[in-house]
């Protein structure tokens, strides 16, 4: 059964996806996790997504493209990622470990199934291990048909680390490296990876709570990343109430926390993922350039 | 699974609270109700005639503790002292009280004659200036010094309650020698905890560095005179040698739901190194927000066993060791899910605890027992079984055969397994009531008639 939900804000409706038995569930890295409540009477996490796309405007355009995702890689196997500067937002879409769970989420197999929405310009051979890749839907894709950077990630040299490439038609450049960990259980190396910065200074050592914040260190993992110019930590596993109080902290449109607050019921069998990227500004004041969080399709 | 170390849910299984009213005629700076003041109505006496009538079937509770608001203000008051008392259900019956009004030494007298035994009144200054200013009410201090005074002379139990703050935190020690004359029973130092300024714009939450030390010289005082102290909500490792005192655990409380929620969330970096994981709950998230994490000031005490992400809370049975537990089982919900398994192995099941995050079983058999535990399901954590809605585990095997327990266990996990039909949840909050008890304050004033 779809229920139909008119967002008051901008008075468009959205038919709300409810969840099914037959939902799996996964993180932002595609493992899979038990929900945390019973799925009857729930709703996917995919509504976040169409919600989002919905208060920006952005659903008539990336629609078809989205069900043609959702269709060629089968349910519930792609990420989505929301992404949030502060003034705008935009998407990111994550296919994961072809090997292990489709073997269509492949740049081969996904940049022909999408051809008729959107240009996958980057050639990557299949011969490159990437566990992972993921492209961007912007503005500026929307406008030209075309993607023209494709994120590869890469296995890094220690368990539960890896690396990230931008792939344009002009090369690959490195462009993060990241690695998961469990915030209690690994502190004793979270503490030195975060701090471990040329972005932040950590020798007031209050600092730490503007980037490790206590109410996401109640999370299942935690992975600390460092970009090219600015560093980023991601929160993986949470609830509900914690999206919200990220969403709020982070000061997302209000109409996208008001949606969340209004179904968080329907909401509480999920876990999501969070991410931050972070570093200081010139008066020395820690600034969160972007911000996202994440479910699957 | 993650969670905060934030714990609230009760643990001391054989105290049960009644809020009464949430009205008060001090205006303590501190004060964590003081929107809620408006917001909530005190527990109907109905719901505690329930609670008490409860008691009189299951003898849960040993103690009722009854609070506010200022409690010594609310008119039916001694309508609900009487039915505690007529019940005879409860050894001690307690009022939590700022003890202005005890200065009548006819009220204090009333309040024993009808059964008060124990007084657990507050204080949070040395001096007038200081509890005066606190209270915002000139001369509060010197009526509850009276107060106190009167308690003695009708030889009660009495029990000092400090909250601890920027405003009193240097003169911690010098309120120990204040009611040292007095010779209180214990005395309980509650951390502050914000619970509607997160932000502190009150400027109450008072930073380890500083309240570390005082502290512990306020705890020392006491050791030195014979009096016995607990304290709440500090971090275990900053109390030195008194690491011991540190009392984290929550009587039942029959209070407004909602007012439960309003409670802080606790985490400490150190958590899953620590030893005290279990039993201390670190710093609250406002004072983390806004002093940060003291990663230098916090140190973890090297854990002897493995750390687990808690799946449940603590429980702490009983201040009356040996006599830990309360006959259970009023949760035939949950009792129904083992019942008839312990007959079956010549055991018994002694006792049922619901707490947020678990159900626990305890089964006795011969002269040892064991603990079978439910959590909410996850894939995530190791588990023995795993049912529709939980993952199952035991806990705590004891007595000269513990293989001997082996069939009581496999036998109950089966008819757990089997008769868990996905539709029970553990967040199940017990004792407390709901919605009906917010409302808008009515305006009243003056002592009860
Ligand atoms: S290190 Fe241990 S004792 Fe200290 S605050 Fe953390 S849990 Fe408590």
């Amino acid at each position: 059964m779809t229920a139909t939900y008119l967002d008051p804000n901008v008075l468009e409706p959205l038919a709300l996806l409810p969840a099914a038995e037959a939902d799996r569930h996964f993180d932002y890295c595609l493992e899979p996790y038990r929900p945390r409540r019973p799925w009857s009477g729930k709703l996917r996490a995919e509504n976040l997504l169409w919600h989002s796309l919905l208060v920006a405007r952005q659903r008539a355009t990336w629609r078809a493209l989205l069900e043609a995702v959702q269709r060629h890689v089968g349910k519930d196997l792609t990420v989505w990622g929301v992404k949030w500067d502060g003034e705008r937002l935009w998407w990111e879409l994550y296919f994961y470990d072809p090997r292990k769970e489709s073997a269509r989420a492949t740049i081969a197999s996904l940049t022909e199934a999408l051809a008729p929405w959107l240009r996958l310009g980057p050639r990557v051979p299949e011969t490159v291990p990437y566990m992972m890749f993921s492209f961007d839907l912007s503005a500026a894709a929307s406008a030209s048909g075309e993607v023209t950077a494709l994120n590869l990630y890469l296995t890094g040299e220690q368990a539960h680390a890896g690396r990230s490439y931008r792939v344009t038609d002009a090369g690959a450049e490195l462009e993060n490296t990241y690695r998961f960990m469990e915030p209690k259980r690994n502190i004793d190396e979270v503490l030195p990876l975060i701090e471990a910065s040329v972005f932040v200074d950590y020798s007031a050592r209050e600092r730490l709570k503007d980037v490790l914040f206590p109410v996401l260190f109640a999370c299942k993992k935690v992975c600390i990343s460092k970009k090219r110019d600015r560093d980023a930590i991601y929160f993986s596993g949470i609830a509900v109430d914690q999206l919200l109080w990220f969403l709020r902290r982070f000061a997302y449109p209000v109409p996208l926390v008001s949606f969340v607050e209004r179904h968080q019921e329907q909401f509480e069998h999920l876990f999501f993922d969070v991410g931050i990227d972070y570093r200081t500004d010139a008066s020395g004041r820690i600034v969160y350039p972007k911000t996202s969080y994440y479910g699957t399709l | 699974m993650h969670s905060y170390k934030g714990r609230f849910e009760p643990t001391r299984f054989e105290d049960l609270t009644v809020t009464v009213d949430f009205h008060c005629h001090s205006a303590c700076r501190f004060c964590i109700v003081q929107e809620g003041m408006n917001r909530f109505k005190g527990v109907p006496f109905e719901t505690f005639q329930r609670a008490v009538d409860d008691n009189q079937k299951e003898l849960r509770y040993r103690r009722v503790t009854f609070t506010g608001g200022e409690v010594t203000l609310e008119a039916r008051l001694f309508d609900y002292i009487r039915h505690a008392r007529e019940s005879g259900t409860f050894e001690h019956l307690r009022l939590q009280t700022n003890g202005r009004l005890l200065a009548d030494m006819s009220f204090a007298r009333r309040l024993v004659d009808a059964g008060i035994d124990e007084f657990f009144v507050s204080l949070h200054g040395h001096d007038a200036e200081t509890q005066d200013y606190i209270s915002q009410r000139p001369g509060s201090f010197d009526q509850a010094m009276r107060g106190m005074e009167n308690l003695v002379s009708l030889g009660v139990c009495l029990m000092t309650n400090t909250v601890l703050t920027t405003l009193n935190q240097p003169h911690l020690a010098q309120i120990v020698e204040t009611v040292r004359r007095f010779s209180p029973t214990r005395m309980e130092f509650w951390n502050y905890l914000p619970m509607e300024d997160h932000a502190d714009e009150r400027g109450l939450i008072s930073p380890l560095a500083e309240l570390g030390p005082s502290l512990r010289a306020a705890l020392d005082r006491a050791e030195q005179l014979g009096i016995e102290t607990a304290v709440k909500y500090v971090p275990r490792c900053v109390l030195g040698s008194h690491a011991r005192a540190q009392d984290n655990t929550q009587p039942d409380v029959v209070i407004a739901e909602v007012f439960y929620d309003l409670y802080p969330k606790f985490s400490c970096l150190y958590e899953a190194k620590c030893e005290y994981a279990e039993t201390c709950l670190g710093l609250h998230h406002a004072y983390i927000e806004k002093l940060g994490w003291e990663p230098e000031l916090l140190v973890p005490y090297p854990r002897s066993t493995p750390w687990a992400e808690p799946e449940y809370g603590p429980w702490v049975g009983s201040d009356q060791p040996g006599r830990g537990s309360a006959p259970a089982t009023d949760h035939p919900d949950w009792a129904r899910l083992v019942a008839g398994v312990a007959e079956r192995h010549g055991a018994q099941l002694a006792e049922v605890v619901l707490q947020r995050r678990a159900c626990l079983f305890r089964f006795e058999q011969g002269d040892g027992g064991v603990d079978l535990v439910v959590t909410a399901r996850s894939e995530a954590g190791p588990a023995l079984a795993r049912s529709r809605s939980f993952n199952v585990h035991y806990r705590n095997a004891r007595g000269s055969d513990t293989d001997g327990l082996r069939p009581l266990v496999t036998d109950a996990v089966a008819a757990i397994v089997e008769r868990d039909q996905g539709e029970m949840l553990l967040d199940q909050r017990k004792g407390l009531v709901g919605d009906q008890a917010v409302r808008t304050r009515p305006k009243r004033s003056g002592p009860p008639g």
